[in-house]
């Protein structure tokens, strides 16, 4: 087992430079996740490491050997890809075995690590069947046990559980995680789907444009997005984000100091629904989307913008009620003229001391 | 008398039949007359005629090896045919996949230069050839036969069969068998040809049969009679002044003919979108 | 993790190999052609270009070696002091014959065969069965029903009252005997190339038509047949093209005569090749028919082009 480790590396496409000095360390055991909107070179990043893809500039290390120019077979790496790339032409059990077969492992080793991979995934029964008499979750845990069996230090996954349909999806997600727990691996994992990386990730990548926007565990990417992009890609529904001069007036009441801050986002689950003595800003319902535990509202706040507010229980607001928001000062981002965060630490004063008092 | 709808479907229906049968005389008749003239007499053939002959004679058939080694020329065909297509099989399939999966400085070049060589027409290149093969000292041999139609535009045809069908392959698996440890051969022998069975298939039969009906070169490579290939012993049957021995020649062509025949119609379909396939693409 | 505190070991691994990844490929790409490509040389590029140094040469059974003539063996061709003209005006006669005869002749059986129903498959084997057969026997069989009074072809001619010519030993009924036969042994082709693309137009259209109660006939000039162009364009070219590349067929049922009457291009490259041993002739007579070939073939990927755009 082993970490990875990626250095300025980069990659063109003929002109097009698809992925721009990308820096990365990964721990061994680590399960990592790359999202990002679809082109932001996710995937061709993890095809990168896989050496399916050649490296342009940089270096990629894997453990301690650098690994630019090792053919992809023979970096310890195995993928699980979208569409599974089963073999048609072979059953499950020489699907399993095949990359051994090609290495020349004894048939017995083969047979006995197959059988434990099978084990595991629950395929036992399905190994003499062909992948086209399988469904996409029975496929998708072949795909997954075919790459078990070579025991490899890291285990690539490209967007494995996009095909799925959304309750199997959930399963597989499930199933993925505690196959990484039980393994210890490291794991770099590739996907469009935000949910998938918060449940997933013990630390999440966010790439735009073939540049990494920031990195962190879930946590951190939630509470302390680095920029403007980061905010509103992570959590659902998607963060408001107002002009800091519209606010500073309702925020300043809460204790908020926006001075040098151009931006501020709100999530949509942080503005609470408070009777009108308490409220920072009063706004009319527009639209109102029943969610089966709450509703999700679009409101109108003069002077600001329409902002999404989630409330929760049966019975919210109507549309054309008149509401009244307030949202706790530690929750309130601040962003500056280019979209990075302004955090309390850097702006030194009041806000800092609201987090405390929250606290 | 008003006809029904039902009436007049098979009024059409009728009439579509009997012009269809009408159009496939020409088709099929030459087929039963070459076989029945086959079995009749060199006396008979011109006499009065008739579908059925008066008298059986399949002495012809034995005749027809006593006259030139048919044999050995009916086994000369057969293998130069399998040699031809196992070799084109393999060389296009290889070249194909290059030219559909792999980045190489001059593919682009290499599909051009390719492309041009589809519209010269054999006979173009026939001299220098017939001198180059003079100069190997391959003349009167079968060397000729095999290579100039493996190298020829049937085997740049094949090429482009091949890559097109590769093309539309999912890469997924191949880059799976390149993780799995494949080298580019294993990946091409293992993965891309297992599931390229169709396209190998019409290249297959096209090349088979494009080597077996060759004329133009056994006729102008060719000269002891065991060398010949059957199309070119076919047209041997005359007698010493040059007129057909129609009685054994009707015979042979019956021979060479019919076993083809009946292997085309029992894989008409695959042999049909053989030749679609080709056509469309080549 | 990535910890190098020898800066030697460094160095070595952090030094590119030549052969990287990408010049793998490109070598192993190369070494997949290569078989194709080093035989195309060697027996297709390297002859053509030969063709034409032939071309430029006296060289034949008088002057047993080449000697550099220049542009005569063409100016021989196109002055007319051999056949040539002629020549061409049969290749041409045989093209404007057999081209539009095959193909009004293949999209009739396609348009009678592109829907499934009983019998389609049986019809559809039947008109294809020549295309598979060899060109020698197909040419002795029908040679054979077209000989003189004793042929099958007259005798049948006979019973409906018809007096049959004599029909390879005319000039003129030659080259209908030799093009009609050709048509019946490859329209096939034609037809499935037909049928393919006919089943390629959505039934939307006719049916569209239909409701807006247009006859078969109107439907075929104006849905159908403007649907088809883009095909009848390339099957009419590459058509033309084996018109022009037509051998064996002749060869065995004419032998390029009666006087000439069905000699073409292709049997005359032959002749005077192989048969007259006139190689310099013959070569400029190939280079006429690689250039008449290759303005075929652009013509047909100027109109592919056309088509797709």
């Amino acid at each position: 087992m082993s970490g990875l480790k990626l250095s300025n590396l980069s990659k063109c496409f003929g002109k097009a430079e698809v992925i721009r000095g990308v820096d990365l360390e990964i721990e061994d055991g680590e399960f990592v996740v790359f999202v990002g909107p679809s082109g932001c070179g996710k995937s061709t990043l993890l095809r990168m490491i896989s050496g399916l893809e050649d490296i342009t500039g940089g270096d990629l290390w894997i453990g301690d050997r650098r690994m630019n120019e090792v053919q992809a077979a023979r970096r310890g790496v195995a993928m699980v890809f979208q569409s599974y790339a089963l073999y048609p032409h072979l059953t499950v059990k020489q699907n399993m075995g095949f990359g051994l077969k090609v290495r020349k492992e004894k048939p017995a080793e083969i047979a006995r690590r197959v059988e434990d991979a099978a084990r595991t995934l629950q395929l036992g029964s399905l190994l003499d069947r062909y992948p086209r008499e399988l469904s996409g979750g029975q496929r998708q845990r072949v795909a997954i046990g075919r790459a078990i069996v070579g025991h490899p230090d890291v285990f690539l996954f490209d967007e494995p559980l996009s095909n799925l349909d959304a309750e199997l999806r959930v399963h597989m997600r499930a199933e993925i995680a505690a196959l990484h727990k039980r393994l210890r691996n490291t794991m770099v994992y590739v996907t469009h789907d935000q949910i998938e990386a918060m449940t997933l990730a013990d630390r999440i990548v966010v790439l735009r444009d073939g540049r990494i926007e920031q990195v962190g565990s879930p946590r951190q990417l939630y509470s302390r997005p680095d920029n403007i992009f980061v905010a509103q890609f992570i959590g659902s529904p998607k963060m408001n984000i107002c002009a800091a001069s519209d606010l500073a007036g309702p925020l300043s009441r809460a204790g908020v100091d926006t001075s040098g801050a151009v931006q501020v986002g709100l999530r949509p689950e942080h503005l609470r629904l408070v009777p009108e003595q308490q409220g920072l800003m009063t706004g009319q319902v527009v639209i109102s989307e029943y969610t089966g535990s709450g509703s999700l509202l679009h409101v109108e706040v003069a002077g600001v913008g329409t902002m999404l507010v989630l409330s929760e229980g049966q019975e919210g607001p109507r549309p054309d009620d008149t509401v009244y928001l307030a949202i706790d000062p530690g929750n309130v981002h601040m962003f500056d003229a280019d979209g990075l965060a302004r955090r309390a630490e850097d702006a030194g004063v009041s806000a800092s001391g609201a987090m405390v008092a929250e606290r | 008398m008003q006809l029904t709808r039902r009436q007049t479907r098979v009024v059409t229906r009728i009439c579509w039949v009997l012009s269809l049968s009408l159009v496939a005389v020409p088709f099929v008749f030459p087929f039963l007359w070459m076989i029945s003239s086959g079995f009749k007499s060199a006396t008979e053939i011109f006499g009065q005629p008739s579908l059925i002959p008066n008298v059986w004679r399949w002495n012809n058939f034995l005749e027809v090896f006593d006259y030139q080694p048919f044999a050995r020329q009916y086994f000369n065909s057969i293998y130069i045919a399998c040699a031809v297509t196992g070799i084109t099989l393999i060389l296009s399939s290889l070249a194909g996949y290059a030219l559909a999966r792999m980045r190489f400085a001059g593919a682009g070049l290499l599909m051009l230069f390719l492309i041009s060589a589809l519209m010269v027409p054999e006979e173009v290149t026939i001299v220098p050839n017939f001198f180059l093969m003079r100069w190997l000292g391959v003349m009167d041999t079968h060397v000729p036969l095999i290579l100039l139609p493996v190298f020829g535009p049937h085997g740049v045809m094949a090429t482009f069969l091949m890559r097109q069908y590769f093309v539309a392959l999912p890469k997924e698996l191949e880059e799976a068998g390149k993780m799995d440890g494949l080298s580019r051969l294993g990946i091409w022998w293992k993965v891309a040809l297992p599931m390229s069975r169709p396209a190998l298939a019409a290249v297959a039969i096209i090349t088979f049969l494009f080597s077996w009906n060759l004329f133009l070169e056994p006729l102008v490579f060719l000269s002891s009679l065991e060398n010949f290939t059957l199309p070119l012993a076919l047209s041997n049957f005359t007698d010493p002044y040059g007129a057909p021995l129609w009685h054994l020649q009707l015979a042979a062509t019956s021979l060479a003919v019919v076993p083809i025949l009946v292997v085309y119609l029992i894989a008409q379909r695959q042999i049909i979108e053989s030749f679609a396939m080709s056509g469309v693409k080549g | 993790m990535v910890a190098l505190n020898d800066t030697e070991a460094t160095a070595r691994r952090n030094s590119v190999p030549w052969l990287t990844l990408r010049r793998r490929e490109a070598i192993e790409g190369w070494l997949f052609v290569s078989p194709t490509l080093i035989g195309f040389l060697i027996f297709f590029l390297g002859p053509l270009i030969a063709v034409v140094f032939y071309s430029l040469s006296e060289w034949n059974l008088l002057s047993q070696r080449a000697t550099y003539v220049g542009l005569d063996n063409y100016a021989d061709a196109l002055t007319a002091n051999r056949d040539f003209w002629h020549v061409i005006r049969n290749s041409i006669f045989f093209a404007a014959g057999l081209v539009p005869l095959n193909m009004a002749l293949a999209l009739a059986l396609a348009i009678a065969l592109c829907r499934p129903g009983p019998g389609v498959v049986f019809f559809r084997t039947v008109f294809f069965a020549p295309v598979v057969t060899s060109a020698v026997a197909w040419a002795i069989v029908w040679r054979f029903l077209l000989q003189g009074e004793a042929g099958a072809v007259n005798q049948l001619l006979a019973h409906v009252g018809i007096d049959g010519p004599n029909w390879l030993r005319e000039p003129n009924w030659a080259m209908v005997a030799v093009i009609v036969t050709r048509v019946i042994k490859m329209v096939g082709l034609n037809m499935i190339l037909y049928i393919a693309a006919l089943q390629a137009i959505p039934r939307d259209y006719e049916q569209a038509a239909r409701l807006e109660g247009a006859s078969g006939w109107q439907i075929f000039r104006m849905v159908t047949w403007p649907l088809l162009a883009p095909t009848t364009l390339i099957i009419m070219v590459i058509t033309t093209i084996g018109s022009f590349k037509v051998f064996d067929h002749i060869y065995l049922m004419t032998g390029g005569g009666p006087e000439n009457g069905t000699l073409v291009l292709a049997y005359y490259i032959y002749e005077q090749a192989f048969e007259f041993f006139d190689i310099g002739y013959a070569s400029a007579l190939a280079m006429i028919m690689f250039v008449i070939v290759l303005a075929l073939t652009i013509v047909q990927l100027l109109l592919r082009q056309k088509g797709s755009a």
